[in-house]
């Protein structure tokens, strides 16, 4: 399927933060020690690492990101396919697979006046349950088990990290976006999207509702999240996430 | 006990009309879901439900429903496709017990010996992990036991008519062969099975090896994932709400954390020394 994440993973824009920003080098080898970061992982265990999807990989495809898997969105999105009704109104049909419609991943977003402006890649689920996203402060992670941008229903959500290992990455701004804020959303193989912010909320992560975050039916919205809040040292971890809530113009 | 869902004498206005309140979007708390496979090669049939004509020519190799029904017990019979009654069934009939909220399917195959059959299987529609699929195959086919073969490597051994087994994969297409047990020579397939995330899959073997029909069946359970558990949006403490972006802040975060990852070797000297 052309879901490949080593050719949608390409990334299309550079990163607009200067080397110069940056912290120390030894407060960034202190920080790479505690990676834990963001994840629930307690201080002391052995935190799973984040999976980066590596550029250009076409021989080594991430394993948790098999090239032909389907996205369940776009089966369950699928009515039966030649649903002949019996006489009684049963559904019946062909006991087949159903082809998977194909779905544009999407491949950079943009938020116009802000640092934003960074390469999505497809990201699926790490060995500890939490969303896969990559390392680099410079990429955001596309849910491709969930809705895509510009899907019929539900939410598509993209994360990234709201730091560096030393400073604030792109994603710090998302808190301050207003109302109305313009959110674009390019695609491989169908033309960008534009959204508007309709709200920016902290969602505790102690209380971290997915179900909500990820819906699969429902209106059709972006949800590009990253985290915040305060961070806590006794976690290695912010004390929420912030999720930028958008729908289509 | 019985469960009498269309009462004596209804007209078929009034059976249609019941059969598609009971469609999925309609269910009732409670409602068991039921599917009907038919595996019986060469065969077209009617499917009773209760004495009432529910699928009319219904060809081999078609899945119907699924049909949302009250909990409790169903006589199903299959008949010639010409039958005015359920009287002389060629398959049944049999007394089906669907459990409240429980996933079925009735399927008519032919057992190891090439005889129709009608067999209810229960299907597994838990939530399934965040990032998974559920594959599950079923051997439905007058043939002796199987292996399943994915990419060559027996994935399911020794699977007998009419037993089941159940894996969770990462989400992806299978090459699936299936061989005749201890054994890599494919009798069918292979054939590519897509595995989705968060949709249980599931696979018939059905037909005769003695005829050389023998075919796969695809049945599909969506919407039983679940979501992950967090999202992990940070590295370290760098965008700390109170006032991170000042060097002193970053100064005092960095010690934090240096203090943090003391703490933690400590920790796991000490937990090493208790080893």
């Amino acid at each position: 399927m052309e879901l490949s994440p080593t050719t949608a993973g390409q990334p299309r824009r550079r990163d607009s933060l200067h080397p110069a920003h940056r912290w120390g080098a030894a407060a960034a080898v202190v920080a790479t020690l505690v990676l834990a970061g963001c994840s629930s992982t307690g201080p002391g265990e052995a935190a799973p690492p984040a999976t980066a999807v590596p550029p250009g990989s076409a021989t080594s495809p991430d394993p948790l990101l098999p090239p032909q898997a389907a996205p369940a969105a776009a089966a369950s999105a699928v009515p039966p396919a030649a649903a002949a009704p019996s006489p009684a109104g049963v559904p019946v049909h062909p006991a087949t697979a159903k082809p998977a419609a194909a779905v544009p991943p999407p491949t950079w977003l943009t938020v116009p006046g802000t640092s934003i402006d960074m390469a999505v890649v497809p990201g699926g689920v790490s060995a500890g349950g939490a969303m896969e996203i990559p390392d680099a402060f410079d990429r955001a992670a596309w849910y491709r088990y969930g809705p895509a941008p510009g899907a019929a229903q539900g939410s598509a959500v993209i994360a990234g990290h709201i730091d560096t290992t030393s400073n604030r990455a792109p994603f710090s701004a998302l808190k301050s976006l207003r109302a109305g804020a313009v959110i674009r959303v390019g695609r491989d193989g169908a033309p960008a999207l534009t959204y508007r912010v309709v709200k920016v909320d902290l969602m505790a992560k102690d209380r971290f509702d997915g179900a909500s975050l990820f819906r699969r039916s429902g209106a059709h919205e972006l949800k590009v999240v990253t985290c915040g809040g305060r961070w806590l040292d006794e976690r290695l971890d912010y004390s929420d996430n912030v999720i930028v809530t958008a729908v289509l113009e | 006990m019985r469960n009498k869902i269309f009462t004596a004498g209804a007209g078929a206005a009034a059976i249609a009309a019941a059969i598609a309140l009971a469609g999925p979007a309609q269910a009732a708390d409670g409602d068991a879901q039921l599917s009907v496979l038919h595996g019986v090669p060469g065969l077209t049939v009617d499917v009773w439900v209760n004495g009432d004509r529910t699928l009319d020519d219904f060809a081999p190799g078609t899945l119907a429903g699924p049909l949302a029904l009250p909990a409790g017990a169903y006589e199903l019979a299959i008949t010639a496709s010409d039958a005015a009654d359920a009287s002389s069934p060629v398959i049944g009939p049999v007394t089906v017990n669907l459990a409240a909220n429980g996933n079925y399917t009735a399927a008519a195959h032919l057992d190891a010996a090439g005889k129709p059959a009608a067999n209810l299987f229960t299907n597994d529609a838990a939530q399934i992990p965040a990032g998974k699929g559920k594959l599950t195959v079923r051997h439905a086919a007058a043939a002796p036991a199987v292996d399943v073969l994915a990419g060559g490597t027996a994935v399911v051994t020794n699977l007998a008519n009419p037993n089941e087994q159940t894996l969770t994969l990462d989400p992806g297409t299978v090459p699936a062969a299936v061989a005749a047990a201890g054994t890599t020579t494919p009798v069918l397939g292979p054939a590519d099975v897509t595995v989705a995330e968060g949709t249980h899959t599931i696979v018939y073997a059905w037909g005769s090896l003695a005829d050389q029909n023998l075919k796969l069946a695809v049945q599909t359970i969506e919407g039983l994932h679940s979501s992950p558990a967090s999202v992990p949006g940070a590295r370290d403490g760098s965008a700390d709400a109170g006032g991170a972006g000042s060097a002193a802040a970053a100064g005092i975060a960095a010690l934090a954390l240096l203090a943090g990852v003391w703490g933690v070797a400590r920790a796991v000297a000490a937990r090493r020394a208790e080893a």
